[in-house]
């Protein structure tokens, strides 16, 4: 783990309000574990904002890492306004991985903004040549920056019906389920989401793990303030989402 | 001659222990130490003030904790820390290691918890260079504030652990009390080697769209640049009525700001939220500190603290 300023490469948008920076950051090599780690981004060199803002990592190749991210306030909307010759304060790579089970057939479900783990697992999968699904939802259609293709089990949903799907990443999961009985899910995205999928998964008796994030202030289990409820998993009624998580089994996440 | 160099000499002094510079790191703001010594070079610290321990092991409070503000943030932790016992066994074998000075901060609901807290580290051998006695937590419900806002009770509690220890004994100071002034001189009426000032201001955030408090307690403490005015002031109004040293805490993130809480009369102070943005930060404040009173000048750190020059 490391603090760097990293060279922006490429900046640019995916898709409406979802966009894609491209980092040089080499010096993370070492640490680079997989699917799941995130980087603290500073955004802005201005204490208007004190806090760094934690971010999934969506690929990392040749020490360029990447990161999707949606528009959603003034922070992300500065970070869409950067150029590729700028400079990016990240600190990184923080956190845990998704744990892939060589007997189960991989489920990748993404959702908004919690897609960029996601994303880089079904890369990995795909370089590797292992089979897997990825269902990945939003809104509309205009939010989606890649095209459904069914015959490699990459579907799209929309909630409006605009494209893929129409419904929650839910609906296409029987379907799924039905050709590989012997499945585990790997999950990121927005509360309700994953809320839907831990109920789902809990009760088809699927194996679970997902993504979930929160508030941070330090990024290194210094601060405690990023605690989630786990009920009493790991043993304690509080987990961190920088240093336990952000990954956790689905089981072990109290959503109250 | 231009361009020559003084060597400043950064020390400064609490009761009789010397700090090789001015710059500490905040309770609850940098762990216990080491869980940063990747990121930056610890033993450049002038201290390193440990998050408040219990004699119990805290969980804290339930989530969300934390919300960031306009220039600060608000945070309800709750004091989880990992209490006395583990404190003794895991952490302080590894700051002894740190090659950082140490002090350790104490929190409690009861007198009787602060005073065994600190008696089991009395009574084993440690190179700990002193104790902060955190009577300003806001965020839970018993003690903790009880002690910061009452001269007496706060006169009663120094005066104990007084007796128990020769080592630093620092008194941390609540803002959110109508004199601080009454507070600090409790702290030294009875023993005190110093106070520091401040914690967290109260503070409050509401999601307009859900209509909830941005913090499940509601209520949390306020904290970073925000609150940096409300640090100076109190510092201030402490220095002009107790002799003890004070410690400025409350919003710094440069030099200048060292600089400035030191006019108003602090001999050595804190860094906290700006900790979280940058953990190296406090060792290029210090850098930057010693090439500004090169550039000015200024031979000796302590030479500055209380020169505010006002205007009555
Ligand atoms: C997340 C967080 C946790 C804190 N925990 C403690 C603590 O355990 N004990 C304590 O005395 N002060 C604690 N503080 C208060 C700080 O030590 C400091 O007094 C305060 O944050 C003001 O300084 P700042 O503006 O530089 O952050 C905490 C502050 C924050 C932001
Ligand atoms: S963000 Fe500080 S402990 Fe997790």
């Amino acid at each position: 783990m490391k603090q760097i300023d990293a060279l922006i490469v490429a900046n640019r948008q995916l898709a409406h309000q979802i966009w894609q920076m491209e980092l040089a950051a080499p010096d993370l090599a070492d640490d680079i574990t997989g699917p799941g780690q995130f980087i603290e981004i500073l955004i802005s060199a201005s204490w208007e904002k004190p806090l760094r803002r934690p971010m999934s990592i969506a690929g990392y190749t040749d020490g360029k890492l990447t990161i999707i991210y949606k528009i959603f306030g003034p922070s992300s909307h500065q970070l869409s306004q950067r150029a590729a010759g700028d400079y990016l304060s990240i600190m990184g790579p923080l956190g845990n991985t998704f744990t892939i089970n060589n007997q189960l057939f991989p489920i990748l479900i993404g959702g908004g903004v919690g897609l960029a783990p996601v994303w880089w697992l079904h890369r990995k999968l795909e370089a590797a040549g292992t089979a897997h699904a990825l269902i990945l939802g939003a809104r509309s259609g205009e939010e989606h920056f890649i095209e459904s293709q069914p015959d490699k089990n990459i579907l799209l949903t929309t909630d409006d019906g605009s494209a893929g799907i129409a419904g929650t990443v839910l609906v296409p999961l029987p379907a799924i389920l039905a050709n590989n009985p012997n499945s585990m899910v790997f999950s990121c995205g927005p509360e309700p989401m994953l809320r839907a999928i831990q109920e789902f998964t809990a009760d088809k008796q699927l194996p679970a793990q997902l993504s979930v994030e929160s508030y941070m202030a330090c990024g290194l289990g210094i601060c405690q303030g990023c605690a989630i409820k786990t009920d009493g998993a790991r043993n304690k009624p509080f987990s961190l989402v920088c240093t336990d998580g952000p990954v956790f089994d689905a089981g072990e996440l109290d959503f109250g | 001659m231009p361009g020559s160099l003084i060597l400043v000499d950064l020390s400064t002094n609490l009761g009789r222990r010397q700090f090789a510079n001015p710059v500490f790191v905040a309770s609850g703001t940098f762990g216990y130490g080491f869980e940063v010594e990747r990121l930056a070079d610890i033993s450049k610290l002038g201290a390193i003030v440990t998050k408040s321990v219990t004699l119990e092991p805290r969980t804290g409070n339930p989530p969300p904790r934390i919300v960031e503000t306009t220039g600060g943030m608000i945070n309800s932790i709750g004091l989880a820390n990992v209490g006395v016992e583990r404190y003794i066994s895991d952490y302080l074998p590894q700051l002894q290691g740190g090659g950082a000075d140490f002090i350790m901060n104490i929190a409690g609901s009861t007198s009787d918890e602060y005073l065994k807290v600190l008696e089991k580290v009395e009574a084993i051998s440690t190179d700990i260079a002193g104790y902060e006695i955190n009577i300003s937590c806001p965020n839970v419900s018993e003690g903790g504030m009880e002690f910061g806002v009452s001269a007496d009770q706060t006169a009663r509690l120094t005066r104990r652990l007084r007796k128990r220890t020769e080592r630093l004994l620092i008194m941390k100071l609540s803002p959110n009390v109508t004199d601080i002034t009454a507070i600090g001189l409790a702290a030294q009426d009875n023993g005190a080697d110093a106070v520091s000032a401040i914690n967290t201001l109260v503070g409050m955030s509401i999601d307009i769209n859900s209509q909830r408090p941005d913090i499940y307690r509601t209520l949390g403490g306020l904290s970073g640049p925000a609150i940096k005015p409300v640090g100076i002031a109190s510092v201030y109004k402490l220095a002009r009525k107790l002799s003890i040293p004070i410690i400025g805490i409350g919003g710094i993130t440069s030099a200048e700001d060292v600089i400035e809480y030191t006019l108003a009369g602090a001999s050595a102070v804190q860094i906290g939220t700006a900790n979280f943005r940058d953990p190296a930060c406090g060792i290029n404040i210090i850098n930057d500190l010693r090439s500004r009173l090169e550039d000015s000048n200024i031979d000796r750190y302590q030479s500055l603290i209380g020169q505010v020059k006002t205007y009555q």
